[in-house]
This record gives C-alpha cells, sequence and structure tokens, in this order.
C-alpha cells in the first residue's frame, strides 16, 4: 500500500517537471542565446555581451521602453483609482442593475482583444476622432485596465473587516476623514496588489494596442513584433532575458516584502 | 388620526432622502466606470454593430447602404469553418491544460512541502513574463531551424528537419504553452483549499485511491477547473498571435481573421461583422457559464 503510493508520488514528480521543463526550455534557451556570439541569435557560438552593449545604444528599443512605461504608468494610476472608487460602491451601494453593471464591467476583460482593439480603432477613427497615439492607447489600456482592478479589489473587499469604519463614522469622523485614515489605509494592501497586476498588463499589452496606435507610436510589445518580422535577432533574446529576470525580481520582493509583513503582524 | 397621518409623510421623505444620497454616492463612486463601460465599450460594439450592416467600398470606403451581405459571407463558406475551428482548438487546448495541469497541481499540493513556494513561483514567472516573448521564444525552440531540429540532427536521430511549425500541432503546442499557468494556479488554489478530513474519511470507508480521486477529489476542485477553463478557453477562441506566429496563413483562427480584415485588408464592413460574430459567440459561451453557476468562479478566477 504505502509502495503504490511512493510509485505513485514519483510518477507524479515526473510529470510536474516534465511540465516544468516545457513551460521553461524556451526561456532557457534565449537566455543562452542572449550570450551567444552567433549573429542570428539562434544557436551557441561563444560567450559575449556585445548584444547588451548594443541594446543599450539602441534608440529605437529605448523610445519604445520609454513610451510603454508613460503609457503603463498612466494607465496604472487611473485604473486603479477608478478601480477602487469603483469596487467600493459596487460592495457599499445597493440598487437596481447592479447585476447588470457588474457583468457589463466583466465585458472588456472577456472579449478577445481583437474585438476590443477593432472595435475601439473604428471608434476613433470614425466617430469621435482621437488622433491615434498616446491618446488612444492610454483611453484603450485604461478601458480594458480598469474592470480587472475592480475585480481584483472587490475580491479582496469582501474579506475586509468593515468594523472599523463603522466605528469612525459613529465616532464623529466625516466620511472624507473616515476614508483618509481609516478605510483607506485598510484597503492599500488591495490597491497595490491591483497596480502590481495592471502594470504588467499594460505594459506587455500588443494586441489591442496594435489595433489604436497609429503610424509612429512603437511600444515595447509593437517593436519587439515589428522585429519578429526579420525573423529571430539576438536584441530580442536581450530584451527577453532582462523581462524574465526583472519579473523574477518583483516577485521576490513581493513575496519577502510579504513574509517581512506577516513576520511583523505576527510578533 | 393625525398621528398616523404624519408617520407616512414623514417616511416618504426619509426615503427621498436615502434615494438621494443613494443616487449622489452613485455618482460619486460608479460615474467613471459607467462613463467608460457606455462610452468605450457600449458605443463601440454599436458601432461595429452598425458597420457590419454597411456595404464595403472600393479601397475601405465604406458605403452606407443597409445589406446583409457581410453577415450572409462572413457566416458562410471558409469562414465559418475557421470560426469552428478556433472553437474546436479552444476546446482542445483546454483539455490538455487541465490533463498536463491537473497532474503537476495535484503534486504540489499534496507533495510539494518545504518547496511549495519554490514550484509556484516557477508556474508564475512564465505566465507573467512578456507573451509574445514567450511565444517568440518557443518559436526559437521548434522552428525549421530552431534548436530542437539542430540538436536532433546532430545527435543523427533525424536526417531531415522536423516540420513542425505552421501544423496544427504547432498552434495546439504554442496555445497549451501560453496558458497552462492559468490552468495550474486555479486548480492548486482548490486542492489547497480542499479538507482533507474528507478524503480520510473516504479512505477509512474503504473507497480506492482512484475512486477516491474521481468521486471526492475531482468534484470537489470543479471550482478551480471552471475557473481555470474560463482563464484558457476564452483567450484562446480569439486568438491571434499564436495562429499568425505558429499557423502561417495555413491555419487562421477567428482572430486572426479580424486583424486581417482590419490590418491588412482595411474592410471596415467585413471586420466589423467578424467581430461582432466572435464576440457574440463569446457572449453566448459566457452566458452558458453563468448560468452553470461560473459566475463566481469567475469574478475569483481574477
Amino acid at each position: 500500500m504505502k509502495k503504490k503510493k511512493r510509485i505513485a508520488q514519483k510518477i507524479l514528480w515526473v510529470l510536474s517537471i516534465l511540465t516544468l521543463v516545457f513551460l521553461w526550455a524556451p526561456m532557457i534557451l534565449i537566455i543562452v542565446f542572449s550570450f551567444s556570439n552567433n549573429k542570428y541569435g539562434s544557436s551557441w557560438e561563444g560567450f559575449t555581451l556585445k548584444w547588451y552593449v548594443k541594446l543599450l545604444s539602441n534608440d529605437q528599443v529605448r523610445d519604445a521602453l520609454t513610451r510603454s512605461l508613460i503609457i503603463a504608468g498612466v494607465t496604472v494610476v487611473v485604473a486603479t483609482f477608478i478601480g477602487t472608487i469603483t469596487a467600493y460602491g459596487l460592495y457599499k451601494l445597493n440598487f437596481r442593475g447592479k447585476q447588470f453593471l457588474r457583468t457589463s464591467i466583466l465585458l472588456p476583460i472577456v472579449f478577445p482583444s481583437v474585438v476590443t482593439g477593432s472595435a475601439l480603432l473604428v471608434f476613433f477613427t470614425r466617430l469621435i476622432h482621437i488622433p491615434l497615439g498616446y491618446p488612444s492607447i492610454i483611453i484603450a489600456h485604461i478601458v480594458f485596465c480598469s474592470p480587472l482592478a475592480v475585480f481584483i479589489i472587490l475580491g479582496r473587499m469582501q474579506r475586509f473587516d468593515w468594523a472599523w469604519e463603522e466605528a469612525a463614522l459613529d465616532l464623529g469622523a466625516t466620511p472624507f476623514r473616515t476614508f483618509l485614515r481609516v478605510t483607506g489605509p485598510q484597503l492599500l494592501p488591495a490597491i497595490m496588489a491591483s497596480a502590481m497586476l495592471i502594470f504588467p498588463w499594460s505594459f506587455d499589452d500588443f494586441v489591442i494596442t496594435y489595433f489604436v496606435s497609429g503610424v509612429g507610436s512603437t511600444t515595447l510589445p509593437i517593436y519587439v513584433f515589428s522585429q519578429l518580422r526579420f525573423g529571430a535577432t539576438p536584441v530580442i533574446n536581450t530584451i527577453g532575458t532582462l523581462f524574465v529576470t526583472i519579473t523574477m525580481l518583483g516577485m521576490l520582493a513581493v513575496y519577502f516584502s510579504q513574509k517581512m509583513g506577516n513576520k511583523k503582524s505576527s510578533t | 388620526m393625525p398621528v398616523l397621518d404624519e408617520v407616512p409623510g414623514s417616511q416618504t421623505q426619509a426615503k427621498k432622502r436615502e434615494k438621494r444620497k443613494l443616487a449622489l454616492n452613485m455618482a460619486a463612486y460608479l460615474s467613471p466606470i459607467i462613463v467608460i463601460i457606455v462610452v468605450f465599450v457600449f458605443a463601440p460594439l454599436a458601432i461595429i454593430l452598425f458597420f457590419s450592416f454597411m456595404k464595403s467600398g472600393p479601397y475601405g470606403s465604406i458605403i452606407y447602404t443597409f445589406t446583409f451581405e457581410n453577415i450572409i459571407a462572413m457566416a458562410g463558406g471558409g469562414y465559418g469553418k475557421i470560426f469552428l475551428q478556433s472553437v474546436y482548438l479552444a476546446f482542445q487546448t483546454n483539455f490538455l491544460c487541465i490533463l498536463f495541469g491537473y497532474p503537476i497541481a495535484y503534486y504540489i499540493a499534496r507533495f510539494g512541502g518545504k518547496r511549495k513556494v519554490l514550484w509556484i513561483f516557477m508556474i508564475i514567472v512564465p505566465s507573467w513574463s512578456s507573451y509574445l516573448i514567450r511565444l517568440y521564444a518557443l518559436k526559437t525552440l521548434v522552428g525549421t531551424k530552431g534548436t530542437l531540429n539542430t540538436v536532433l540532427i546532430n545527435l543523427g536521430l533525424i536526417s531531415e528537419p522536423l516540420q513542425i511549425l505552421y501544423t496544427n500541432f504547432a498552434v495546439t503546442m504554442a496555445l497549451v504553452f501560453a496558458w497552462l499557468p492559468f490552468m495550474i494556479l486555479p486548480i492548486y488554489a482548490a486542492l489547497e483549499g480542499l479538507d482533507r478530513s474528507v478524503l480520510e474519511a473516504a479512505a477509512d470507508l474503504g473507497a480506492t485511491p482512484f475512486r477516491r480521486f474521481f468521486r471526492v477529489t475531482l468534484p470537489l476542485t470543479r471550482g478551480g477547473l471552471l475557473a481555470g477553463s474560463i482563464l484558457v478557453f476564452i483567450p484562446t477562441v480569439g486568438e491571434w498571435l499564436v495562429p499568425s506566429i505558429f499557423g502561417g496563413s495555413k491555419i487562421m483562427m477567428a482572430g486572426s481573421l479580424v486583424a486581417h480584415k482590419f490590418t491588412q485588408v482595411g474592410n471596415i464592413p467585413q471586420g466589423s461583422s467578424l467581430a461582432i460574430m466572435l464576440a457574440a459567440t463569446l457572449v453566448l459561451i459566457l452566458y452558458l457559464t453563468i448560468k452553470w453557476g461560473g459566475r463566481e468562479a469567475l469574478e475569483k478566477a481574477l
């Protein structure tokens, strides 16, 4: 009986490792090739750092990166703000059509990006004539990121202790002051979580941005896509390597800050 | 009696005040999202719905006469087939993600021990790294001149490179590669939330491990499976990048058709009708999921 269990565990372990290999092998490959001397970035020909040097001096990449950071930055601030007040409203208020509103907020999340992208493109160019570029991209990103923020924050609100807020109000604090001093600080972890999730969403979006960006507003994903058409390039390998590294560092930072927070609250 | 007369009066006044307060609160908290939904979601959808009934003129122009020809052309023939193929591919991807995702989720939840965090970390990192770059990385591995072929040829296992790209297999593999983490995580969460005493009870009552899994564990993790399926199925149906990178011109999906009509052909009426059909397909699927009790799973999945 025990032995059988052991074997089952071993088999599961092998399957799990194979799954991880499948998920990681391609990524490890481009990380390795980013240090390879091969000019197509597709095989190993000795160690070099020259692609990283080239990346640093690549104006197109720098422009695209700056643009992506600006767009993601604005989107995170606006979408998280809208998400916070919407979640608060949905949680606290009872009104007719609430269910309908919740379903409507889900729409931009569940619609395929090509539908959202093409509908917004037609809307911007044919109806309200918003210039394609920063304005159209930022609006589009806010449209698909805000609903996400709503549900992330709403999810955390359901686990809150709302007694503090009631106490503050009962003791005569104004609603504004209550929000600022009691509810807000309590909401902060949820707001941070939403911002942390939305930033990569906005930064990494390709499809919707591609539709509404027009000519000349190349974001980083659009730059990567345009390079892929010409086949593999070592520069993409370096960008990919940096992406994975930054993701890992970001996650480690979140993990350790949470661990520290837990320790603090438990002592 | 005068007292009775007063009470209903003050009640309606209190009610009115309540109503006004509610309206004010709604305006304060909910107006931004309502504006976003109405102006930037409903209105654009209405516009493409309108355009899908317009005639397409030469050079991407639109002739404003009412016609059903786009809808008929897009629904029938080759396009309809591509739609069905997309739905089929999405189901297949979903099934394969469960097939590959469940064992690893189960292993981590049951036997992960001290390394649990590391395992989860190894699954989350790929899912958060750039989607486009991950697809590019996979292409580097399995392309005609890719690493896999080079290694196999050098080992003498094959004499000619395997043609993996531009096949159904390649598209399916890329879809599973892209979306598998989003299936593993909800299943893992569901398994973690499982009450172990239920399993012990089943064992005490003489259930075999096999039976225990299919009669207890699997049904109790249905929520996780549903959440994962929503996260995987919905984006897969409208996928554009995967078919365009791994399917080339040979394997198209509904999403790539829409993108093709808008960005390459510039035929707005035809593109619009395809987009509307794609949206309608997903709304139908979403409706069915919510009806089967998936709303909570859907909101939780986020």
